[in-house]
């Protein structure tokens, strides 16, 4: 079943989910919202675009596969832990960018923030893995 | 000058390292040569050392300041004293000719560059652990020792016995590890330190500690089972499936030498302990003995050499045992004399299994006319193995007597066994002299494959220059005085005068000498009669023998783990449930029994509010339905009502993160449900009534139990609330007023990680799981 408008509603769906879930991630830190939540609602706006467009699609959208999703995600949390190790700082330690610049448009970047990505990469690495395997199984195309 | 020549040590040993483990990268450019290249490293840390050698001095030890620090207490500094260069010397010069040897030796086999891998890193950790300064840095040293001789000695893994052999061996070697630890740490804690030079100079004694017993222990399983000493020989013979270049390198300088080197490093502190002499003497005579009488009924060259390692390698720990310091001077001569000598053998008996294809002594005879200088080389070693002059095997066995004879009170015991031992020693030289070399008549050995012209000059180059070296310092061994003096100085003597030559004029050793070689003579005569009957007696002792009882150990103990773990992990998910809710129940009805039963406390609840209760009402009712509905579909929405009702209440107490994430986990459970829904088996009530009945009770008296501990955990508060902390510091330190979010990235984010690592393994689990799905699904569609 080829639906046009429920395939244009789901990409600009999509469209809109990871942008909100980007706004969610870098609000985090200061209202609710953060890695996890942002990952949740990115994959959500995938399963959605999966629902009706199949598991092949979301595939392919993606580039990467999931469990290189996760690689990344990972990968980018162990990197901002290990940072702080170069300016002679505990690893774990947030390390944060000194910038009068930034700091007057109230934007604070560390660490935490690469961190907080790594957790959203993780996240939406984990749902979309889960449920495009479930989706090849039961092949939902 | 001594302390820039010591820093080229870190830098070469690294480049070791290195070097080794880029191998297999290596091996692709530089192909066959890579031995060649590889044995530069070596050889340069030889040279260094033996610059340094001079500059030792006889009183004094050069300690470098750390240069790496692995953990507080744990830092890698290097320690030069002539116990260090003496081993250092041995592990790098024979560490030289064994990576030439392989060079040619390993040409036809697979997967070189591992092997070169291993060999190199199991060098580099050799050369490492002697240079130690620290406690704990010699101990990961050693460790790396074992477990790359492991896979050193399991290299053709396609074979069964290779992989045996490398698991009996990791297996004895890792319990020794273990022990070191554990010895490691107690002496770290009495004496404050790790560094054995702070160790060393504050004349620390452990042998009156309360703990000393329990350290010795330690120490000795340690040195006995990486020593092949009784009763843990065993896995010696069989580390023989290692191919040759392997087996010469573990069993002459490195590898089973490190027990006798543990031994030395600690003996300045733990040496005076009362058991030290007793047992060590004891294990090391045991072991002395057996290793020379076994060695006579073996037909395998290799394995007759192995068996004279242990021997020998009984005789140092032997000699340690006694101390005196005429046994450690012995001890160390011996250690020169039978890495110079076994080193040398065990490539003589691969140059001869590469050119005629056996290593069989009986198939053997008349390999002079292809093999002149190996012969020539053969017969030194073999001269310095028996004991006899001019070799400085020789002057180690004069010593060694020397040691034993001197040795007040036990020399009864001690001095029999010991000539008992030389004597096979010589029986065995004479025996592989005139099997293999000596023109025989009566004997048609297996015909040449290649001759000696044919091998490539760096190929018998190792056993040559080593039976020379030999010679050389045989008649001239005043080279060795002042680094065994200084040796001698580390390892806790007092009498440190080192004075070594050929001629002690006559005395009793030299009489001993003279009736051990003469005894030795007669043994080789009646060898026809003498070796049938220690094969005979091999064979009856193997059959009650360790390897069988200790192959069966671990049959018996992995069986039993498998039983035990199949009965614990039987994999039915409901069990898995109960078990996890009774025991919790159980554990906190006993805490609850033992600390009173609890009361639920009133005051202090906020007054419950109409919409609160009413979604209580709600979600309830709806884990009911839940439970008894008659479809899944129904099931399954009563428990999204649950779930978003919970979510629900976080948001009317003001948990909006855990409220957000809630709901979206619920609605992508609904989700999946909904997309799987189709795909499952029709929906059927199995459950008996009484199961039904135990599932109730257990579930209800979870909830129950659930319910109490909340209520009651509100006046637990065994430290003040750490809220407090995180709210002062969230914006301040962690500019984030979500306090919330700033614990899980920054306060917290070791959780936090392990959190993601967590998931992102079960993800990958479930994406495995499901994938060997799809390839069955894919490949039923490709049969249709």
């Amino acid at each position: 079943m080829r639906n046009l408008i429920l395939i244009k509603i789901s990409k600009l769906y999509l469209v809109v989910m990871i942008i909100f879930s980007v706004f969610i991630l870098l609000r985090g830190h200061n209202n609710p919202g953060g890695g996890f939540i942002g990952g949740i609602i990115t994959s959500t706006g995938f399963i959605f675009y999966g629902i009706i467009n199949g598991s092949e699609r979301v595939k392919s959208l993606l580039r990467i596969t999931t469990i290189e999703l996760m690689g990344t995600g990972l990968m980018t949390g162990i990197v901002a832990l290990i940072i702080p190790v170069f300016s002679g700082l505990e690893p774990f330690t947030g390390v944060w960018i000194e910038s009068d610049l930034l700091a007057s448009a109230g934007i604070h970047l560390g660490t935490p923030v690469l961190f907080d990505t790594g957790i959203y990469l993780v996240v939406t690495g984990v749902f979309l893995s889960i449920i495009i395997s479930i989706m090849d199984v039961v092949k939902w195309n | 000058m001594s302390e820039r020549l010591i820093a080229y040590l870190p830098l070469l040993a690294s480049l070791m390292f290195a070097s080794g483990i880029l191998a297999p990268l290596l091996y692709k450019p530089f192909g066959k040569r890579l031995g060649l290249l590889l044995a530069v490293f070596p050889f340069l840390i030889f040279i260094v050392l033996l610059l340094l050698a001079p500059k030792l001095g006889s009183s004094s030890a050069i300690v470098t300041r750390e240069f790496f620090s692995l953990a507080e207490g744990i830092d890698f500094s290097i320690r030069a004293d002539g116990l260090s260069l003496t081993f250092g010397l041995m592990i790098s010069g024979i560490g030289f000719f064994i990576l030439l040897y392989s060079a040619f030796y390993m040409k036809k086999y697979e997967r070189q560059g591992q092997f070169y891998l291993y060999l190199t890193l199991f060098m580099g950790a050799m050369t490492a652990m002697v240079f130690s300064d620290n406690l704990m840095a010699l101990f990961i040293f050693w460790e790396i020792t074992s477990i790359t001789s492991f896979l050193l000695i399991g290299f053709d893994h396609h074979l069964e016995k290779p992989r045996q052999a490398a698991l009996q061996s990791l297996l004895i070697t890792a319990l020794g590890g273990l022990t070191l630890l554990f010895a490691v740490i107690l002496i770290g804690n009495i004496a404050g330190t790790y560094r054995i030079s702070e160790i060393i100079d504050s004349g620390l004694k452990l042998g009156e500690h309360p703990q000393a017993l329990l350290i010795f222990i330690f120490i000795l399983i340690a040195v006995l089972t990486k020593s092949a000493q009784f009763p843990f020989h065993f896995w010696l013979p069989g580390a023989m499936q290692a191919p040759t270049p392997v087996s010469s390198y573990l069993h002459s300088a490195t590898m089973v030498n490190a027990g006798i080197f543990l031994l030395l490093r600690v003996h300045p502190f733990i040496g005076d302990f009362y058991l030290w002499k007793g047992t060590l003497m004891v294990a090391g005579g045991i072991t002395m003995f057996l290793g020379a009488f076994f060695s006579m009924g073996q037909t395998d060259l290799k394995r007759i050499l192995a068996f004279t390692t242990i021997s020998a390698l009984g005789t140092m720990v032997m000699l340690i045992g006694i101390d005196t310091s005429h046994s450690i001077k012995a001890a160390l001569v011996f250690f020169i004399v039978h890495a110079m000598y076994k080193g040398g053998l065990f490539m003589m008996a691969g140059i001869i299994d590469k050119s005629t294809g056996t290593r069989d002594i009986t198939r053997l005879a008349n390999l002079t006319r292809g093999l002149p200088l190996t012969t020539a080389a053969t017969v030194l070693a073999l001269i310095s193995m028996a004991g006899l002059p001019p070799m400085l095997g020789f002057i180690g066995k004069e010593l060694v007597y020397e040691a034993k004879v001197q040795l007040p009170g036990l020399s009864w015991l001690v001095l029999p066994l010991g000539v008992g031992a030389n004597i096979m020693m010589v029986a065995i030289s004479l025996t592989i002299f005139a099997e293999l070399f000596y023109p025989s008549v009566r004997k048609q050995g297996v015909p040449f494959r290649h001759t000696e012209k044919e091998f490539p000059w760096y190929f018998p180059a190792g056993t040559i220059i080593l039976a020379a070296a030999g010679l050389v310092l045989g008649l001239a061994p005043g080279l060795l005085d002042k680094i065994i003096s200084n040796a001698l100085l580390f390892s806790g003597n007092d009498d440190v005068r080192v004075k070594l030559s050929i001629w002690h004029g006559f005395n009793q050793v030299l009489l001993i000498s003279v009736l051990t070689v003469v005894s030795g003579v007669v043994v080789f005569i009646f060898r026809h009669r003498v070796m049938p009957l220690i094969s005979s007696l091999i064979r009856w002792f193997d059959r009650l023998f360790l390897p069988d009882v200790f192959a069966g150990a671990i049959k018996k103990y992995v069986e039993v783990a498998a039983r035990s773990t199949e009965r614990i992990q039987h994999g039915y998910h409901r069990f898995y449930l109960m078990t996890f809710f009774i025991v919790t129940m159980l554990l906190v009805a006993i805490q609850t029994f033992f600390s009173g039963m609890p009361v639920i406390e009133t005051s202090g609840l906020s007054t419950l509010k109409l919409h609160i209760l009413a979604l209580l009402v709600v979600s309830s009712l709806a884990a009911v339905f839940a439970v008894f509905s008659g479809g899944r579909l129904t099931a399954i929405v009563a428990m999204g009502v649950v779930g978003y009702g919970v979510g629900l209440i976080y948001l009317f107490y003001g948990a909006v993160d855990l409220a957000i994430t809630q709901f979206l986990a619920e609605t992508i459970l609904m989700v999946l449900f909904v997309m799987v829904m189709f795909k499952l088996p029709k929906f059927e009530k199995l459950s008996s009534r009484n199961s039904k009945l135990r599932d109730g009770i257990i579930a209800l008296s979870a909830g129950a139990m659930v319910t109490l501990v909340v209520l009651n955990a509100r006046f637990v508060n065994v430290f003040d609330p750490i809220s407090s902390y995180y709210a002062a510091k969230s914006y301040v330190e962690a500019h984030g007023r979500n306090i919330v979010n700033v614990i899980l990235v920054d306060f917290r984010a070791l959780d936090t990680l392990g959190e993601i690592t967590v998931l992102t393994l079960a993800a990958v689990g479930v994406y495995a799981l499901f994938n060997i799905r799809v390839r069955q699904l894919k490949e039923k569609e490709k049969n249709q």
